[in-house]
């Protein structure tokens, strides 16, 4: 009988776990907790990275204050909701229709789902650049499509209401894809034999659609639009490439906004301002979905 | 093989790894940061030939636009030596030397036996690498000067039935425009949206200083004014009624380019002279390399190359002003070679080098830009070097990208007609003060605003029209 002390078992297992998870702790506090802790304090304080000479001053909530009674800042708001709400309408009108035609099997059909995957494949910034000249008005190709159908050609990009347009198709080229992806495997998991069921009483395709489908790819298909909502929300690149938030600041999103008074004007407290309510936005609008994609999933 | 020839084997395989490692690092290699092009890469050409072959200059480019900018300031932001020099816009000194991130080019004079002050223009050193204005204090070396030039279709130009045609509606000939009222005659003359001709191209993109270098080459020509340097007043000069003048030219020229050009950049303006499609176009001397090279420009042959025009104000005087272009050559005060970046720039500068930099690009230095050689070796460099005496810029202060993309978003709005120049300008003025006293300037307020701010700042309104010869 050995005469070691024995340590109790559950506090032995404590501090096992402790030890294995410190490193992922401490990776996490570095990655997340110190930028976000930094962030906070950036907000609160009027300076510059890019001028350092000149002393940075506290601000309190002051930074916050002057965002958010901003007329401009609003109008990024609403661009930017108009914006993401056109984009994901599209992206999953296009998406759901798209994917409902490649669940069965056809001939082609793999070579045909990987052309429509391409795009999501693409660098936004390079989409952006090759929406600009497809967009040009006088040497464009979307214009010479238009004018060989007897159409007239359009100012695309230096007209607002056009331009807001030409963003959406652009945006929805490249990401309707990922809804194509995601709405295929949903349809694909469904057991066969619930619309063979449905068949044999005699359902039609709309009802089976709308009564089977679509239900029970609900999960895939929230996750699906969250994730498309938070990116279109952050959009960024395509903006910067295609229009430069123009024409005037008609198609200036709130990101777009932040990287501008980030990374143009330097005023460094004011982006990190920006920065951390556009993170509330995010979660908050993360935090509905969560919450209702749980309580569909309970219902199911 | 026994246990000795391993070892053998090993130890020569680690001194030879040694020595070229010891080789590596004896290279040094200056980094510097430009926007990608021709003379970017004439500058790698001609370092080639550096004699000190240890030394290897590495060129980190990226697109002309905000990218640029953007690359500079990122770095200099983290204070880091990711690049040892740069080249950047004239009016960008003020941000970062304001910044305290540029080495003093005043600190390189007295300390080099070959670079000194007088291997430049005044002026061209003061554009270039000055801040504050008038202060003597450098912070860069005009390394590739610009100007914002002029270029127009000579077949069009010359043929006899257009010159009647022209004659004949107008009452005057057809010749190269000395003033914007005649280049709107002319562009109106040409345009033919039929035969896929228009009369004017310019750019009015958001992105940059795309919109800005343009619609201010119009305001200071009509005698306006972006602000007073003295007082720092922005209301009643940059929406002064000279000013709205001006700007509102520049958004008329509009109505005689392709629909869409006022989202154009310099590579629309290009693609569309490129094209056939424009009898006359603005376009910087930095393009006319490329402009007047037939495998790019199929009319370039025929086309001929000048000075923008000025423009009769509203107080009957002439002024011809234009926007400056390119780029200082400045140091990275975080870089660790700045004594072998000076050797470098102390043979980079002398008229060999130069010379050959000249054939493709706008030297800084004097005794090149003032030679017969040089002046003779293209259609436009003669006119180039009349060119500087006529350019203006922006404000130099550090505040400039900020100011700069206020302006950009309201002439924006004016070239898109979402508001009026008047509005645009008024906005932008509004703006611009709000910048300015947010960073600690002290607006005096004047009680008058003068209707032609230029009559107040360094006037250079002329009684006549000043005619400049084209190519």
């Amino acid at each position: 009988m050995s005469n070691t002390p024995q340590m109790p078992r559950e506090l032995s297992d404590r501090v096992l776990c402790g030890i294995f998870i410190m490193p992922t702790l401490g990776v996490l506090l570095l990655m997340v907790a110190y930028p976000f802790i930094s962030l906070l304090y950036y907000s609160s304080l009027s300076f510059s990275v890019l001028r350092p000479l000149v002393p940075a001053r506290d601000m309190g909530l002051l930074n916050y204050e002057l965002l958010l009674t901003d007329p401009d800042l609003w109008q990024r708001f609403i661009f930017t909701g108009k914006f993401v709400f056109l984009t994901v309408t599209v992206q999953f009108i296009l998406g759901i229709t798209v994917a409902y035609y490649l669940q069965r099997d056809f001939r082609a059909r793999d070579f045909i789902f990987t052309l429509f995957m391409l795009p999501m494949m693409l660098c936004p910034i390079v989409v952006g650049f090759l929406w600009r000249y497809m967009f040009n008005s006088e040497w464009g190709i979307v214009n010479v499509i238009i004018a060989a159908f007897g159409g007239t050609k359009l100012d695309w990009l230096g007209v607002a209401d056009n331009a807001i347009i030409a963003v959406v198709i652009a945006d929805a080229w490249m990401w309707t894809p990922f809804v194509i992806l995601l709405a295929t495997a949903a349809f694909r998991g469904i057991p066969k034999n619930l619309h063979e069921a449905a068949s044999i009483d005699g359902v039609s395709a709309a009802y089976r659609f709308f009564r089977i489908t679509l239900p029970l790819s609900m999960p895939i298909l929230l996750i699906a639009l969250l994730l498309r909502l938070i990116d279109a929300f952050k959009q960024y690149d395509l903006f910067f490439a295609l229009t430069g938030g123009g024409p005037g600041a008609e198609t200036m999103t709130v990101s777009f906004e932040v990287g501008k008074i980030a990374f143009k004007y330097f005023y460094t407290g004011q982006a990190s301002a920006l920065a951390v309510i556009l993170l509330i936005i995010i979660v908050g609008l993360s935090m509905v979905f969560v919450r209702y994609l749980n309580n569909v999933g309970k219902e199911q | 093989m026994g246990i000795r020839s391993h070892l053998a084997a090993t130890t020569m395989l680690a001194s030879s790894v040694l020595m070229m490692t010891g080789a590596a690092k004896a290279e040094t290699e200056l980094t510097f940061v430009w926007h990608a092009g021709t003379c970017a890469d004439a500058i790698v050409d001609i370092a080639k030939d550096y004699p000190d072959k240890s030394v290897k200059i590495v060129p980190a480019l990226v697109p002309y636009g905000p990218e640029w900018h953007g690359k500079i300031a990122a770095e200099f932001a983290i204070q880091g030596d990711g690049f040892d020099f740069a080249m950047w816009d004239s009016q960008s000194t003020a941000e970062f030397a304001g910044g305290g991130h540029a080495h003093s080019v005043n600190d390189i004079f007295s300390s080099s036996d070959i670079l000194n002050k007088d291997l430049f223009k005044p002026a061209s050193l003061a554009r270039y690498g000055e801040y504050p204005d008038g202060s003597g204090k450098f912070w860069g070396l005009p390394v590739n000067q610009d100007a914002y030039g002029f270029m127009y279709r000579k077949d069009l130009f010359e043929d006899p039935e257009e010159k009647a045609a022209f004659k004949a509606k107008y009452g005057k000939e057809l010749a190269p425009p000395q003033t914007y009222q005649d280049a709107r005659d002319i562009a109106e003359f040409f345009t033919r949206p039929d035969e896929g001709l228009y009369g004017w191209g310019q750019m009015g993109g958001r992105d940059y200083d795309f919109a800005t270098t343009a619609s201010n080459s119009f305001m200071w020509s009509f005698g306006g004014e972006l602000y007073n340097p003295e007082t720092y007043e922005v209301k009643g000069y940059l929406d002064s009624p000279a000013s709205i003048d001006g700007v509102q030219f520049y958004v008329d020229m509009f109505d005689y380019g392709p629909k869409g050009s006022g989202n154009w950049g310099w590579d629309e303006v290009n693609a569309a002279f490129q094209q056939g499609k424009l009898a006359m176009a603005m376009q910087w001397y930095y393009f006319n390399g490329s402009n007047s090279d037939p495998s790019v420009n199929k009319f370039a042959d025929k086309t001929g190359f000048g000075n923008l025009p000025g423009a009769i104000g509203r107080d009957g005087k002439f002024r011809r002003q234009f926007s400056v272009g390119g780029q200082g050559m400045g140091i990275n005060t975080y870089s660790k070679k700045i004594d072998e970046l000076t050797k470098f720039m102390e043979w980079y500068f002398q008229p060999a080098q130069q010379k050959r930099y000249a054939a493709v690009c706008q030297t800084g230095l004097k005794e090149v830009l003032e030679s017969p050689e040089w002046q003779g070796l293209n259609s436009y460099n003669k006119q180039f070097a009349q060119a500087l005496q006529y350019t203006n810029d922006y404000w130099h202060l550090p505040e400039y990208a900020i100011l700069l993309d206020q302006l950009q978003e309201e002439i924006s709005n004016a070239v898109s007609g979402k508001k009026t120049v008047k509005q645009a300008l008024q906005d932008a003025a509004q703006k611009h003060e709000r910048t300015l006293m947010a960073a600690g300037y002290e607006i005096k307020r004047s009680d008058n605003s003068p209707e032609v701010p230029d009559q107040m700042i360094d006037p250079v309104g002329m009684d006549k029209v000043v005619p400049l010869a084209f190519d």
